[in-house]
């Protein structure tokens, strides 16, 4: 499980986090949206244990799977090592990672999608890819949370979709807590159970999808018109998405 | 480049990149090894191959042999324990040069960066001034190298963090204020005993390596080289951003600060028994870097053979080029700069070639 | 800093006779300017006698001392000279030197400008052949200053005399320059009889207890000694004075070893017991010396430089140099200083307690 009760933090004299409370318990997976500048980050680095409380608590594992936007491997290391680094917290000060280090670094690499290319280089593999490899870092670490920080924000459509599939698959056997910010409301029908919706007055919203992504709550949440839309999915069954009102042109 | 070409060639490529990296260890063994055994073989009294490589043998088979001859005392007393000093001191700065770049993510730092150098450097000049000699004058030097990085701790410390850029300043601040001083100690100094002492030790110089300077030197160039090496994964995981490291586990700041009093010990031995060495400590590593890449486990072994090849190099040249000693410093410029351009240039053409 | 009116307040028998003769010459001496070229080609220009002299350059605050034949006009001088005059016998027979400031500059010839201000002086001396930088700031203070350069006898002949008129005594210069010449065309004369095969290799070690230093021939003073006395420098291949190692000085092993005098703590001993050293020529058949400290170190040029070319001379070939030293040192002592050397002086400045048992060192003993 992880999560925040009654969260607060103050940078000097603006108030980010006004007692915020959600959780995640093992097995669900949560998407977190909100307008930028609006305390995403804060969040998140609050979950991680990066930022200091000023009132509340946080509940959380030892060690939290930290997948960041960009890895800041631009070094020479290969795929299997950068997911083999997950399991530093378990070797201690002075350990090295053995042979059943490296097995489950590489089954972290085949959930993540990312075993085909387990021996390039990390700094030659496309952005997609590397991220891919940063998810395989955080299973290695055996963390029962996974948080991601925007994982689809740099992603074409493509990559986009395999992304939602791989979280969708990630929540499969419900064996963790997953949390990830965006700015797309879709990707939380699409891959979460709950959503925290950080709005602009301070207050947040927290409930199953269901409940919490709404035109109306969207519309509050980001400010402009929102609708919803149905078409027919990929493979011709029925997919429900929430659009802005603006998306598009004008019909003749 | 596309994914297809990358996915058919992947095991070959780690193949390749494994066959390399062998290769090169090989050859930086080889090329240690061969340094050595040439350096105690070489020197301006002439001692002929033969007969030196018969002396190693002998010492080595034999240590507490009696030694009368003039040749045996050169190659076993003179030479061996100046050419084991080199290595040692270039294996240890290298090392830390690397683990230091690691912890900053930075490739411009090196030990100098914290005022190790310059606070060991502080403690000698005073021990000197002081007629301190022997064994109290390594443990001045080693004490005020360490007091170099407290000190820097001290200053960078805000919020009970100490952010890696304050660490560079506070360490900038510290050993200028230390170099200062040693010139104030210059310039008081007794000129005919202190002073000579003080100068000639500051320039850096293995001449006066005897095997008791050695031995002395030696437990804390090797010990903080071999706990540098044992935290060679961590290395990896301090090389990251401050958040994916501490989402891994890492104390960042307390690691960061066993590496620095690692590095201290080690960078402190060897002022104290050869004055202040620069250079070493920044470009071996990248060197280093250029042949097996980033991986601390792989770079620290690297860098330390390296440095220990090249510093052997260097010692043997200055003593032996000229009738005079050549300063270190100018020798390691002189030679080390070429060799460095030539492997970057080398590497940025393979990089952005084919 | 020593207050002036403490260095001024000494009297001494010397100084009145001194400062009486000077009245009685007073009319001639003052009535005129001097005027001089320096080594330098610069002109110096003193109004009258120089009363108030720092002497930046270390042998010659003893030299001025010497002419004078008191310490009335050096008021300031080198640290290194200062040490010589505190561990030496100038400490003796001048007590009051001891008390002469030698803040005014720093060992390695930079100016203190601030305290040589201070000093009040009429004159600075100073090396011309370091560059100016150690010169500017003098002149710039507008302090007259005289440049002197070093290496070899004509020069420091020539220096020292230039000294000598500009403190207004330039009748002492007179015997002390043909003493010089006296002794050095004696050594000159019987040692064109030596053959070249007989010339041992002499090595002179500037600096020895912090890394070693020796040097090459070219304008060195110390080379040019060891050959006046029938001697070849082993270090000749050196450029100038620089580091070298024990092997170096094993590979030349030299036939005699000459230690500085400029390093108190360092004495033969340090040649017998290092296991490199101890194994040269020169360590095996114990000739190995340290330069003796007088009025001022014999390794450098200085007013006693006779006595110690007599020296150097009776060590490398005793067979055909017999100078009796422990007279010719009473001599000039008393010529230059006004004062009689006793057995005790002579022992210690010559180190005879600690080199006694050195090759030929004998000959030095009191009878």
């Amino acid at each position: 499980m992880i999560g925040l009760t009654d969260a607060v933090v103050r940078f000097g004299a603006r108030t980010i986090l006004d007692r915020l409370s959600f959780s995640v318990p093992v097995g669900r997976s949560l998407a977190i949206l909100g307008p930028n500048g609006r305390g995403k980050t804060t969040t998140l680095k609050a979950m991680l244990g990066f930022q200091r409380l000023d009132e509340g608590s946080r509940i959380a594992p030892v060690i939290v799977g930290y997948v960041p936007q960009t890895g800041s491997s631009n070094q020479r290391y290969r795929a299997i090592d950068v997911a083999v680094m997950g399991r530093a917290a378990h070797l201690g000060l002075f350990g090295q990672p053995g042979p059943s280090d490296f097995e489950i670094a590489q089954a972290a690499l085949e959930r993540a999608g990312a075993a085909r290319f387990a021996d390039h280089f990390f700094d030659r593999l496309s952005g997609g890819e590397r991220q891919l490899v940063l998810l395989a870092r955080a299973l290695a670490t055996g963390s029962e949370a996974i948080v991601l920080d925007e994982p689809a924000a740099a992603l074409d459509l493509r990559n986009q979709e395999r992304l939602l599939d791989l979280l969708k698959s990630l929540r499969e056997p419900r064996d963790k807590a997953i949390a990830f910010t965006t700015h797309d409301p879709n990707h939380a029908l699409a891959a979460a159970d709950d959503a925290l919706l950080m709005m602009p007055d301070g207050q947040s919203l927290f409930g199953p999808v269901a409940e919490t992504i709404t035109p109306e709550h969207l519309e509050q949440l980001y400010g402009v018109p929102m609708r919803v839309v149905d078409l027919a999915g990929p493979t011709g069954d029925s997919h429900r998405a929430v659009l802005p009102a603006f998306a598009g042109i004008r019909a003749a | 480049m596309t994914t297809m070409t990358q996915e058919e060639t992947a095991p070959a490529a780690h193949r390749i990149h494994l066959a390399r990296q062998t290769l090169v260890f090989a050859l930086l063994l080889a090329l240690l090894v061969v340094a050595f055994t040439v350096s105690l073989c070489v020197g301006r009294f002439s001692v002929p191959p033969g007969r030196a490589l018969e002396l190693i043998w002998q010492g080595i088979s034999d240590p507490s042999r009696e030694l009368a001859g003039i040749d045996e005392r050169i190659v076993l007393l003179v030479r061996a324990p100046r050419v084991v000093l080199a290595a040692l001191a270039g294996a240890g700065l290298a090392i830390s040069g690397a683990g230091l770049q690691g912890v900053f993510r930075n490739p411009l730092v090196s030990p100098d960066i914290l005022g190790i150098s310059q606070g060991a450097a502080f403690g000698g000049a005073l021990a000197i001034m002081l007629g301190i000699w022997g064994f109290p004058l390594i443990a001045m030097v080693f004490l005020c190298g360490m007091a170099a990085v407290i000190l820097v701790g001290l200053l960078s410390r805000i919020n009970g963090r100490s952010e890696t850029v304050t660490v560079i300043l506070s360490g900038l601040v510290i050993s200028s204020m230390f170099s200062a001083v040693v010139s104030l100690l210059q310039f008081i100094a007794d000129p005919n005993t202190s002073l000579p002492a003080i100068v000639y030790w500051l320039m850096g110089s293995f001449a006066t390596a005897t095997w008791e300077r050695t031995l002395v030197a030696a437990p804390g160039l090797i010990l903080g080289s071999c706990f540098l090496w044992m935290l060679r994964f961590r290395l990896n995981i301090l090389s990251l951003d401050e958040a994916e490291a501490r989402s891994l586990g890492a104390n960042t700041t307390r690691e960061r600060w066993l590496v620095f009093c690692l590095i201290a010990v080690i960078v402190g031995s060897q002022v104290a028994v050869s004055g202040i060495i620069g250079w070493i400590g920044i470009v071996i590593p990248h060197a280093a870097r250029l042949l097996v890449g980033h991986d601390h486990r792989a770079l620290l072994p690297a860098a330390a053979v390296l440095g220990a090849g090249f510093m052997v190099c260097i010692d043997t040249l200055a003593r032996t080029a000229t009738a005079a000693e050549i300063p270190l410093g100018v020798i390691t410029a002189l030679v080390g700069a070429p060799i460095f351009a030539a492997l970057l240039r080398h590497h940025y053409r393979e990089r952005t070639g084919s | 800093m020593v207050p002036l009116s403490l260095i001024t307040a000494t009297a001494s028998r010397r100084r009145m006779a001194a400062a009486l003769a000077a009245m009685l010459f007073a009319p001639a001496a003052f009535a005129e300017e001097i005027v001089f070229k320096d080594q330098g080609n610069r002109e110096v220009r003193l109004a009258k006698a120089a009363e108030r002299v720092v002497s930046i350059v270390i042998p010659m605050a003893s030299t001025v001392i010497a002419l004078d034949g008191s310490t009335s006009k050096l008021v300031g001088m080198n640290p290194t000279a200062k040490s010589a005059v505190l561990e030496g016998i100038l400490g003796k027979i001048f007590p009051e030197a001891k008390d002469i400031p030698s803040d005014v500059t720093a060992p390695n010839f930079v100016p203190n400008v601030e305290a040589l201000t201070a000093a009040n002086p009429d004159l600075v001396i100073q090396w011309g052949d370091r560059g100016a930088d150690i010169v500017a700031p003098i002149t710039n203070a507008g302090l007259t200053t005289m440049l002197i350069l070093y290496g070899t006898e004509e020069l420091t002949r020539d220096y020292m005399t230039m000294a000598s008129k500009a403190i207004g005594k330039p009748e002492r210069i007179g015997e002390l320059v043909e003493w010089r010449d006296r002794v050095q065309k004696d050594i000159e004369a019987k040692a064109t009889a030596i053959p070249d095969d007989k010339k041992p290799n002499v090595l002179y070690l500037g600096r020895a207890l912090s890394d070693i230093s020796a040097s090459g021939s070219k304008a060195n003073y110390n080379a040019w000694s060891i050959e006046l006395a029938g001697g070849k420098n082993a270090s000749d291949e050196l450029n100038g004075t620089v580091s070298v190692n024990k092997e170096q000085i094993a590979a030349w092993n030299p036939d005699v070893i000459f230690l500085n005098a400029f390093e108190a703590k360092l004495n033969v001993d340090w040649v017998y017991n290092d296991p490199i050293l101890s194994l040269t020529n020169a360590a095996k058949s114990k000739r190995v010396y340290k330069m003796p400290l007088g009025g001022y170190r014999w390794d450098p040029p200085s007013q006693e430089s006779p006595l110690s070319w007599m020296w150097t001379a009776n060590l490398l070939h005793p067979e055909t140099f017999k100078y009796d030293l422990r007279t010719e040192m009473k001599t000039a002592y008393k010529t230059l200083y006004n004062y009689d050397l006793t057995d005790g002086d002579i022992d210690n400045i010559l180190w005879v307690k600690e080199q006694g048992t050195s090759a030929d060192y004998a000959q030095f003993e009191a009878k």
